[in-house]
């Protein structure tokens, strides 16, 4: 369980984090989304303890977090991770040696999947095989939290497949919570059990794909009929082309008119309106 | 961690092999294989952290792993000093050889002695720099780099403060009592591992 309590975050004037209180407590796949500079990373490290917060408390299963902590169960791995320039093999070895309950079986038929060659050294492979390299060391390590932050960054499209497949087999293996920061959402949405979205160091929405899937919507036509069907209802963002206006809601939809077109949106769509800004200020 | 740090076994084994003095005195090869001491703890603690935590390592391990290398490489380099000691020196019996081990006086203790004395020593130079280095990205780690050259510049001119740090050094270094010297190095490494832990736990990734 991750409990997170008022957590602020701040590198001289800047604020990365703002007052974040959040409460991850069933195992599943999470997904973390925000722009580049939401405070993505800024918020895996200081879950991870590899990073101080500046107020606030953050808890892993019930274990208070902070650099202090000097064995916080859980596993971190970052985009671009730097290993020792040794066998793929080997490392995998060396990492089932540190890590009391690793799932070395898991490890070494991933690296069949693959097609990862135990005896290339780590600064041989291309990028994406660095990363599923690191990405396997991370899920073998059956700790109760797992943070993956932009793991399926240099994967080619059958690789991401392959890797959100893995996702799946892993969390099944070892159910517990996984946290996954991307940008590519629509990919990982038939994986991942709940959306946590981040902007500007705030979390915006955490909740089921089912509550977008049902809430999110676009509802266009004349200005008047529009304002008047999202009257009272969240609206979220806004287009104005001449009359006609475009207005996207995370809410009920409004009753079907002749003079409305309602669709629902897409989870990219919900994302953009979620977080868009336009010369630096909210669309 | 002692695999990964082939860069500093290299640069060690090539100045140890290939390090000449000429004239009537001469240094000991031998004495150049405590570059390992001083080069191991930069490895040790600007790249290979990150590494071992990548690998799923937490902070304790890698910390434990850092000291028990140190351990491991104190006890090798000793080794291999004391043989250059006993079977190459002695190849040079026109000319004066200079090992540290004899400059420091543990040799009239006896060579296995001696060889304890080296390796603690070493270990507490090993120490000391892993706990330096790990401050550097801290405000007081600058703090104390510079306290430390103060040190040795406001102790050297002054007779009284100079005799101190000389007595200081004494104990630590030139020390004929094996007993004493030993007891002060690990008494010493053990203060300095635990400021060590202090330092682990303010540092980031």
């Amino acid at each position: 369980m991750i409990e997170l309590k008022q957590v602020t975050k701040q590198y001289g004037q800047a604020t990365v984090l703002k007052n974040i209180t959040l409460s991850i407590e069933d195992p599943g796949i999470y997904c973390l989304l925000g722009r580049n500079g939401a405070g993505k990373t800024t918020l895996l490290k200081s879950i991870a303890g590899y990073q101080n917060i500046t107020s606030g408390s953050i808890q892993v299963d019930g274990k208070a977090i902070t650099t202090s902590t000097l064995d916080t169960g859980v596993s971190y791995i970052e985009n671009f991770a730097k290993h020792f320039n040794l066998p793929v093999q080997k490392l995998l070895r060396i990492a089932s040696e540190v890590n009391p309950n690793y799932d070395y079986d898991f490890a070494a038929e991933m690296m069949d999947r693959f097609e990862l060659e135990g005896k290339k050294k780590f600064h041989h492979l291309s990028l994406g095989m660095k990363t599923m390299v690191s990405t396997i060391i991370c899920l073998a390590s059956s700790k109760n939290v797992i943070l993956l932050d932009e793991p399926v960054l240099g994967f080619d499209a059958l690789m991401r497949v392959e890797f959100y497949d893995m996702l799946t087999e892993s969390f099944r293996k070892h159910p517990r919570i996984i946290l996954v920061s991307t940008h590519i959402i629509e990919e990982i949405a038939k994986t991942i059990q709940k959306l946590i979205l981040i902007d500007r160091g705030s979390v915006r929405f955490f909740d089921t794909l089912q509550a977008v899937e049902t809430k999110a919507f676009c509802i266009s036509g004349l200005q008047k009929d529009v304002e008047a069907a999202t009257k009272d209802r969240n609206v979220i963002g806004q287009d104005v082309v001449g009359g006609l206006v475009t207005r996207y809601i995370f809410d009920n939809p409004p009753e079907e008119t002749g003079s409305l077109e309602i669709r629902p949106l897409s989870l990219q769509e919900f994302f953009i309106q979620m977080v868009g800004h336009k010369g630096g200020s909210r669309r | 961690m002692l695999a990964s740090n082939r860069l500093s076994f290299l640069l060690t084994a090539i100045v140890t092999v290939c390090a000449t003095s000429s004239g009537d005195v001469v240094l000991s090869n031998g004495n150049y294989t405590w570059l390992l001491a001083v080069l191991t703890p930069f490895f040790f603690v600007f790249y290979d952290f990150a590494k071992l935590m990548h690998l799923g390592a937490s902070k304790k391990d890698s910390y434990l792993g850092c000291l028990i290398s140190y351990g491991v490489l104190a006890l090798g380099i000793s080794l291999v000093n004391t043989l250059i000691h006993l079977v190459i020196d002695p190849l040079y019996p026109a000319q004066t050889v200079i090992n540290l081990m004899d400059v420091c006086r543990w040799t009239e203790n006896g060579i296995f002695t001696a060889a304890l004395q080296q390796m603690f020593f070493l270990l507490l130079v090993m120490v000391f720099l892993h706990v330096l280095l790990s401050m550097q990205t801290h405000w007081y780690g600058w703090l104390t780099d510079v306290v430390l050259v103060a040190i040795v510049c406001v102790f050297t001119p002054i007779a009284p403060l100079r005799a101190i740090l000389a007595g200081f050094f004494q104990v630590l270094m030139r020390n004929g009592n094996a007993v004493l010297h030993i007891g002060v190095c690990l008494a010493l490494s053990a203060a300095l591992s635990l400021a060590g832990l202090a330092v682990l736990k303010r540092k980031t990734l």
